[in-house]
């Protein structure tokens, strides 16, 4: 896979350094081409870099986070902005879910949290490659591994359910997700399963504990537990937030 | 007629009791309106006199009569230039616009004063009544007219500017005053003025000046002050201990990174206390902030949580949790060296269909020897404790008081203690999710 370019734009230092050093890029197939501390080098940084993601503090000198995301929206338009903002203002939040950003993370960043940011931007990145392929073409393994584990969220899933069912080596299948997608497979496993818990959160009444059980979690602590290190919310305030304000 | 001065006489008397004794702001208008009241007083006084005298024109002495009726003209017309005044003031505060028209209106009631205390008296004689009317009476009417015509002015061109109670209690009194004024014109016999007068007064009373509102006012001034004194700005705050986080991760010490980490955390949910009511998943974040501190510090101290899912979005009133579970830690599991644990219980009342219990188990050293008895009765009479009571019990004080305030009298706080050691608190709190 090809590694993504990461801009990140803070206009403090230490906020920069830290996403630089503590954060595990390498892993995460990505690379840090550039850094900006604010709005306008940060608008020049993202016509010369033309990153893949761009890390944006949203309160910076000179040219605000969100202006510079709306200005640059109209030449990049594949560009991936991750916000972080001490702001946790839902006003804030409301005009950037309009920019149409990847995701919107509040400071103090927990560089273990900022992972699965990552791990779900590459798999939506995927998803959409899927979706984009033509049809008649013979279907690849790893497409029809990951659409065997959407029927079958409910249920008990590992490598080694994997295996059976798809005559392979668990140890190939881990790689094949690596390679193609770009995450591990808990990642992408939890990924999916969160995505349908959030889609069930919004879209039916079911109690908390139903929609653990349908998105394969026997037990509803261990799936609040899961849904707020990833969602930084619990599965109850994410009902509430967006049935509530939208 | 009389018995109806006396009436209005009483109100605005008791209205200027009530006025004068409450604590209240003193700014220009209060000084106003308090000059307007006492001027009603005496004007009410010689409306009766006149009322009194003028249908009597054979049997009291004419000066008598005449001084009487100057006065209560005299009077009359200084309440509207005061009532003009109040407006005046009131519409340069909010508007910040000079007032222009001060000056003609202080001429104008010189002039008017001038004319009222010299101008001939004539009275009316009708079989419906007598009355006064002539040169002087058209005086106190072309004063009245002008006063309020120039309230109107600062109404209408102003109107964006005032509060919408200001805008009601202005348009109100102008309306009323106006109404009575022509009824008054039109019916001379009725003899009304004073009841406009009154009318006028109390609908000021009743919004602008209330003591009740004034007080509140005054309270929520000297609140916010307390509250910016007690404040260091908590942006700058978590913002500089993430970056000394930071600086520390970059150093290799995870340990205290994560340390710091969960205080940032801690802070960003204190920071909302003047919320008076938050959903429990936001009042728990709060809770485990801190219980991850004190259990890093003391790492034989355990946590356990068992909180009902669906009761994430329950609105609780706000940092009720973290003086029940404190209390716990300094009175319960000090004694022991730190050494148990807390478990927090978060669960649909099994007796009450619209209401939930929180309970804060401890396995401490428990109650001491009569201890538990002081605190029930403090729990039971807690309305009659004062909030700011010495020493150690005045965060459980306070946690009773407010979820009882918030949630009613059939919620609250009580104390059991274990079989096994350490004891219980039991929060009964209502079921009921944010509306909105």
């Amino acid at each position: 896979m090809r590694k993504l370019r990461v801009l990140l734009v803070d206009d403090e230092i230490m906020i920069r350094e830290g996403f630089k050093k503590l954060f595990d890029w390498e892993t995460h197939g990505c690379t840090v081409a550039g850094e900006a501390a604010d709005g306008m080098e940060a608008l020049a940084k993202i016509d010369s870099l033309n990153p893949d993601i761009v890390i944006m503090d949203i309160n910076i000198p000179i040219m605000n986070g969100l202006k510079v995301i709306k200005m640059s929206r109209i030449k990049h338009p594949d560009t991936a902005f991750i916000i972080v903002s001490g702001y946790d203002d839902f006003s804030y939040c409301r005009e950037a879910l309009r920019l149409k950003i990847t995701d919107y993370i509040l400071k103090p960043v927990n560089y273990e949290e900022f992972g699965t940011c990552i791990d779900n931007l590459k798999i939506s990145m995927y998803m959409e490659n899927v979706s984009q392929e033509p049809e008649e073409q013979e279907e690849r393994i790893i497409n029809s591994i990951t659409r065997f584990i959407q029927e079958h969220l409910a249920e008990e899933m590992s490598l080694s359910v994997l295996s059976e069912e798809f005559h392979m080596n668990p140890q190939y299948i881990s790689q094949l997700f690596k390679n193609e997608i770009g995450v591990g497979f808990l990642a992408y496993l939890t990924s999916i399963r969160m995505e349908k818990a959030k889609k069930l959160l919004l879209s039916t009444s079911l109690s908390i504990g139903e929609v653990a059980e349908q998105s394969g979690y026997g037990d509803y602590r261990v799936f609040t537990k899961v849904f707020k290190k990833s969602e930084g919310i619990t599965p109850s305030q994410y009902r509430r937030d967006f049935l509530g304000r939208e | 007629m009389l018995r109806m001065e006396i009436a209005l006489f009483l109100v605005i008397a008791f209205i200027a009791c009530m006025y004068f004794s409450a604590e209240r702001k003193r700014t220009q208008l209060n000084r106003i309106f308090s000059v307007l009241l006492i001027t009603v007083l005496v004007h009410l006084i010689f409306d009766g006199i006149t009322v009194y005298t003028v249908a009597r024109l054979d049997t009291v002495p004419e000066l008598l009569n005449e001084i009487a009726h100057r006065l209560f003209i005299g009077t009359l017309v200084l309440i509207v230039y005061l009532f003009y005044k109040y407006i005046s003031v009131l519409v340069a505060e909010e508007s910040g616009r000079h007032r222009y028209l001060d000056h003609a209106a202080n001429i104008f009631l010189v002039l008017a004063e001038i004319g009222v205390a010299v101008l001939p008296v004539h009275y009316a004689v009708t079989p419906l009544g007598n009355y006064s009317d002539g040169i002087q009476v058209a005086v106190c009417y072309a004063s009245v007219t002008f006063y309020l015509l120039m309230c109107a002015v600062l109404l209408v061109f102003n109107w964006k500017q005032l509060q919408r109670k200001e805008r009601l209690a202005v348009g109100v009194a102008l309306i009323i005053q106006c109404s009575v004024s022509l009824l008054q014109s039109l019916n001379p016999t009725w003899l009304i003025s004073g009841a406009g007068i009154t009318l006028m007064t109390l609908s000021f009373y009743l919004t602008l000046e209330n003591p009740d509102i004034l007080r509140a006012e005054l309270t929520e001034q000297k609140m916010s002050m307390k509250y910016l004194k007690s404040q260091v700005n908590p942006h700058f705050l978590y913002n500089t201990l993430d970056t000394i986080r930071i600086q520390a991760q970059l150093n290799g010490d995870k340990e205290v990174s994560d340390l710091l980490m969960r205080l940032v955390d801690f802070f960003r949910h204190s920071v909302k206390v003047n919320m008076p009511m938050v959903a429990l998943d936001d009042e728990m974040e709060l809770l485990e902030a801190y219980m991850d501190l004190m259990c890093y510090r003391y790492p034989e101290l355990k946590c356990e949580y068992d909180i009902d899912p669906e009761l994430g979005g329950v609105m609780v009133p706000n940092f009720i949790l973290q003086p029940i579970v404190e209390n716990s830690l300094l009175h319960g599991l000090k004694n022991k060296g730190y050494r148990g644990e807390v478990n927090i219980i978060a669960r649909k009342s099994a007796e009450h269909d619209d209401k939930m219990e929180i309970l804060i188990v401890d396995t401490g050293s428990g109650f001491a020897e009569g201890k538990k008895e002081e605190i029930d009765s403090m729990l039971r009479t807690y309305a009659r404790h004062e909030a700011d009571m010495d020493g150690s019990s005045i965060g459980v004080l306070n946690v009773q008081k407010r979820i009882k305030l918030l949630c009613g009298r059939d919620c609250g706080l009580n104390y059991t203690e274990n079989p096994d050691g350490g004891v219980a608190a039991h929060l009964l709190l209502p079921l009921k999710e944010e509306t909105r």
